[in-house]
């Protein structure tokens, strides 16, 4: 094994845009091992991926200015490469004294080589002796492929919002301002938009002021040692750690905790690593008025405006206190922490005034200015939309409660949904809708009921969130997410592949969710319909075939539903085979599949069910059979245990029944050919398995148990 | 620091890193951009720095004078620097410290921060800069302006003068800012930012939420469309006819804050101010380059 050397690329920009750093980066490590795959290059370690991705020991460094990628063990030098090139047919390269013909001189002469070097070999799928030279190709030594790669891997990078600076015509994320390039101690000598490539770069900022000259990085493995010298720590999951830490520590010395509970908190963390090259966190005061704001305003502020974690007492109230991280090393006259509490300040007196103003008149004035609000262009305004999750909320909330003063509720909760849209502070906080109508609407002395339904009836907002706290709450968000899915299929806006820009498939997922946790005796189907009905004026398709869409949509949504509730697979798939949409019946089916599932005796149930449905596959059994007809005793047997069967109800004593039914059937099979001479025979034997068959559907399909 | 020392010592600082000193246009506007300086400035193939001061009026901004943060009317320091240099952030940098903001104390950040005018076609990517968690300055690599591709590319550099007062001198209302001090034979006399201006921003955000009349102000803007495409196309005069987008844009701007202006409505809306100005910079630009600007010199980006 020749020797190998360790390169390193450091790209140093202006501030390159959180949201981009990892994208970017790891679409130029994958661009450049195809380069590194192609040339023979792959580093002591690597493996290519059946999906053309390679598994390497490269490491990765990013920070706001800098995208870095090191990757050891690269050889020095490419391979010596041979290659087997084939001419014409022996008979035509040399004349009967052996001596070389024109077209054999011209063959050796096309490759370069003396006639002397060509060989007469029968090659694989010839039928005679061919002329054959091998030539050998040269490996180049490895800095010379990377020089020569480099610059057009860089630009060749896809970058979401491009731009140019200066007079060039170069695009990139932002203005490259530097190139560190070695492969070992050597410089890669590349120049990209005239930044050409050096041993050196930028540490922090603040660093320069003292040190004018750039950092000289000797070889690839002192690189982050050196960048720590300069007080860049090139380790974004280092900086996430060390803020993480950080974090915690301020928080419990106030006695409380940080306030990290759904995932935008979470991306907050990522984010403020990935802004700040040495991270500081400060904690800052803000005064303790602004805590009569709702909780969710302040800490949606905090994290929108300021990019500041809230704190919370144990009892879940905030501490009138912040945290952010600041892009140094200290904060030694405490202007960092002084700035952000001024800044905090003047955003929470406008988050103050948004409450205010908005509380001055009635949420349900805004009812009316919903008309200039559209939902969506063939659907109508919101206006229109509330009108129809009202008729939808009657319609459902009739059927699950027989309390006039509770459904009069859910109806004012419906009417209030997305009154919220037209305040100040949702159109400064979009992310606040619902919170602030539900809000508003307990400021104004709603019953809890109603504004405890509107607070959440955005919820679950992902797979991670919990559904609505309260049942009025579930019922408010199935109706408005059963509204716009139907509607939206109903006007032809379908999601297919990776198209769903109204998110379709998690609304659908919200109410498959709801159903299933809340238990409700409603299907799918029933849904569908109601909602159907209400949007029919609008609809622009076939109400077949939005129907039928929707069913489909509903099926893969509750397939996905099964799979979170941790049920395997062959529950899963022989369960919603059989009747998918009524939740309810499902999940007892599911459980009590579950129970039966290590039973050895399904998998040959799942054989003779496999059996029978190719044995029926073009028959028309009748449903009454003279049982008298039956000759074998296993038939008979089955017709027996069929009764029974047919007499029990809950699944559970069902499946043991059918469990039970394993062995007959087997030694029913063995013993009797079913598509005999007789007529009668054969029509009490297609109508017996036909009715067993229609027994296992009530709970599964068992063809699809394995 | 009072402001009219903030913005002399800008001005200074600029003016010695060779940029010529503009002053602020005189028509109401939504951003310093708008000024024909910058508008038309960032078009073309020509070496262009520029540095002034804009009242900026955001009618929907007004809070009567109440807000302590936030007015209807505020003041940016513009800087256009075509092509921008290679040190542009450097340069940037220093003129903060000209300021005399001491940055090895101090947490200063480059966020993304992409503007984008649909009213005037432009937009460019860049950052908002913070300083110890406040925006101070916008800081623009202009892609486009009117719909047409800038080549070279302009750095355009928008400080907010009141918030950096503010924070220079730890004020928490806007109004007790210092503009300057009177000087007469009786003595020293400081004239705060309120004695300027709060009951400006009282008459002036009353206007805005209350008072206009929003017939009028459709009428005008439809006025002012018809007229500015009058000159533009009878006349070829595309710097008057700008000045009729500009008074669209306003004009737009009241109706938005009177609560005139249905979201449906709203883009229809902006596309007309749009259009005017994209065709007189385009009209701009032929003159200038004296050359017809072909079809695809509107970019690729496309006016957002």
């Amino acid at each position: 094994m020749s020797a190998t050397k360790t390169f390193l690329l450091e790209l140093h920009c202006e501030e390159i845009p959180a949201r981009f750093l990892r994208p970017l980066h790891f679409e130029f490590s994958h661009l450049f091992f195809k380069f590194l795959d192609k040339e023979s290059l792959l580093p002591v370690g690597a493996a290519v991926t059946s999906n053309g991705f390679v598994s390497s020991p490269i490491e990765d460094f990013m920070s706001p200015r800098k995208m870095a990628w090191r990757i050891p063990g690269l050889p020095a030098a490419q391979p010596d490469q041979t290659e087997t090139q084939v001419g014409p047919p022996q008979r035509m390269c040399v004349d009967a004294d052996g001596k070389p013909t024109i077209q054999g001189l011209k063959f050796a002469e096309k490759w370069g080589v003396d006639f002397s070097a060509v060989r007469f070999e029968q090659p694989a799928g010839k039928k005679e002796p061919c002329a054959v030279v091998t030539l050998t190709k040269q490996g180049r030594p490895t800095v010379e492929l990377l020089a020569e790669a480099l610059p057009g891997l860089i630009a060749g990078l896809h970058v979401p919002k491009a731009m140019r600076w200066g007079s060039s015509e170069f695009e990139f994320v932002r203005p490259i301002r530097n190139i560190l390039c070695l492969f070992g101690e050597q410089v890669v000598p590349i120049t990209v938009d005239g930044v050409a490539a050096t041993a050196t770069t930028w540490g922090h900022r603040l660093y320069h002021r003292q040190h004018p000259d750039p950092v000289k990085i000797s070889s690839p493995e002192t690189y982050e040692a050196a960048m720590q010298d300069a007080d860049v720590v090139v380790s974004v999951e280092a900086r996430a750690a060390k803020i993480k830490a950080q974090l915690e520590s301020l928080a419990a010395e106030v006695g409380g905790r940080v306030v990290m509970h759904d995932e935008e908190d979470r991306k907050l963390l990522d984010t403020l690593a990935e802004i700040v090259e040495f991270p500081k966190v400060v904690r800052g005061d803000f005064p303790a008025d602004f805590l009569e704001l709702p909780k969710e305003v302040l800490v949606v502020s905090l994290r929108e405006h300021q990019k500041a974690f809230c704190i919370e007492k144990p009892d879940g109230n905030l501490l009138p206190c912040f945290l952010t991280a600041a892009n140094r090393t200290d904060d030694p006259e405490g202007f960092v922490k002084a700035g952000n509490e001024w800044v905090l300040k003047a955003r929470l007196y406008d988050a103050r005034f948004f409450f205010a103003e908005d509380r001055k008149h009635p949420l349900s004035d805004r009812l009316e200015k919903l008309k200039a609000l559209t939902f969506q262009r063939e659907l109508g305004s919101y206006h229109e939309k509330t009108g129809r999750v009202v008729a939808l909320t009657k319609a459902l909330a009739t059927r699950l409660s027989k309390d006039d003063a509770h459904i009069d509720r859910a109806l004012e909760a419906a009417r209030m949904a997305k009154c919220d849209l037209r305040t100040l502070m949702v159109g400064e906080f979009p992310e606040l809708q619902g919170v602030m109508g539900g809000e508003y609407l307990r400021h104004e002395g709603a019953h809890e009921d109603v504004w405890k339904a509107v607070k959440e009836h955005y919820r679950p907002v992902g797979a991670d969130d919990a559904i609505p706290g309260t049942p009025m709450g579930c019922l408010l968000s199935l109706c408005d997410k059963l509204d716009t899915v139907v509607g939206c299929f109903a006007v032809g806006l379908i999601p297919s592949g990776s198209k769903d820009p109204l998110a379709l498939r998690r609304a659908g997922q919200g109410i498959v969710r709801i159903l299933w946790e809340q238990g409700w005796p409603l299907t799918l189907a029933d849904l569908v319909e109601a909602a159907l009905k209400v949007v029919a004026a609008k609809a622009t398709k076939p109400e077949a075939d939005t129907r039928e869409a929707l069913l489909a949509f509903f099926k893969d949504r509750v397939a996905y539903q099964l799979e979170l509730a941790g049920y395997a697979g062959s529950v899963r798939r022989s369960a919603s085979a059989a009747e998918g949409l009524d939740l309810v019946d499902l999940k007892a089916r599911c459980e009590a599949l579950s129970a039966f599932a290590e039973d050895a005796r399904f998998a040959s149930l799942a054989q003779s069910a496999k059996r029978i449905g190719n044995i029926l596959k073009d028959e028309s059994p009748a449903e009454a059979f003279d049982a008298t007809v039956l000759q074998d005793a296993t038939e008979k047997a089955l017709a027996e245990r069929l009764k029974t069967i047919e007499a029990t109800r809950d699944h559970g004593t069902l499946l043991a029944a059918l469990a039970d039914l394993a062995d007959p059937l087997e030694a029913f099979f063995n013993a009797v050919m079913v598509k005999c001479d007789d007529p009668a025979l054969r029509a009490a034997r297609l109508s017996l398995l036909h009715r067993l068959r229609r027994a296992f559907l009530r709970v599964a399909d068992f063809s699809l148990w394995q | 620091m009072h402001i009219q020392e903030l913005i002399l010592r800008l001005q200074r600082f600029w003016a010695d890193r060779g940029c010529l000193i503009g002053q602020p246009y005189d028509l109401e506007k939504g951003a310093g951009t708008m000024n024909p300086l910058t508008f038309f400035g960032a078009l073309g193939s020509k070496p262009w720095n520029v540095a002034y001061v804009e009242p900026s009026r955001r009618p929907a901004d007004g809070r009567y004078g109440e807000n302590p943060f936030r007015v209807y009317k505020h003041l940016q320091f513009q800087v256009i620097l075509k092509p921008s240099p290679a040190k542009v952030q450097d340069l940037y940098i220093e003129s903060l410290e000209a300021l005399g903001i001491d940055l090895s104390k101090h947490d200063l950040r480059f966020e993304e921060d992409n503007w984008e005018s649909p009213s005037l076609g432009a937009w460019g990517v860049g950052w908002q800069v913070v300083l110890d968690g406040m925006e101070i300055s916008q800081f623009t690599y202009f892609q486009q302006v009117g719909g047409l591709d800038c080549r070279p590319v302009s750095a355009e550099l928008t400080y907010g003068i009141e918030r950096i007062c503010m924070f220079l001198g730890g004020y928490d209302n806007i109004f007790d800012l210092i503009h300057g001090n009177v000087t007469t034979d009786d003595g020293v006399f400081p004239v705060t930012y309120g004695q300027m201006r709060q009951r400006e921003e009282f008459e002036l955000s009353a206007y805005s939420f209350e008072h206009a009349d929003i017939d009028l102000h459709r009428t005008l803007f439809d006025a002012f469309e018809k007229e500015g495409w009058r000159l533009l196309k009878d006349q070829g005069h595309f710097l008057s006819a700008y000045e009729q987008a500009l008074k669209m844009s306003h004009t737009f701007n009241v109706l938005d804050a009177r609560g005139a202006v249905s979201t449906t409505e709203r883009p229809g809306i902006i596309k007309r101010v749009r259009d005017l100005a994209s065709a007189c910079a385009r009209a701009y630009l032929e003159h200038a380059e004296g050359a017809a600007v072909p079809a695809e010199a509107a970019g690729k980006g496309g006016a957002k």
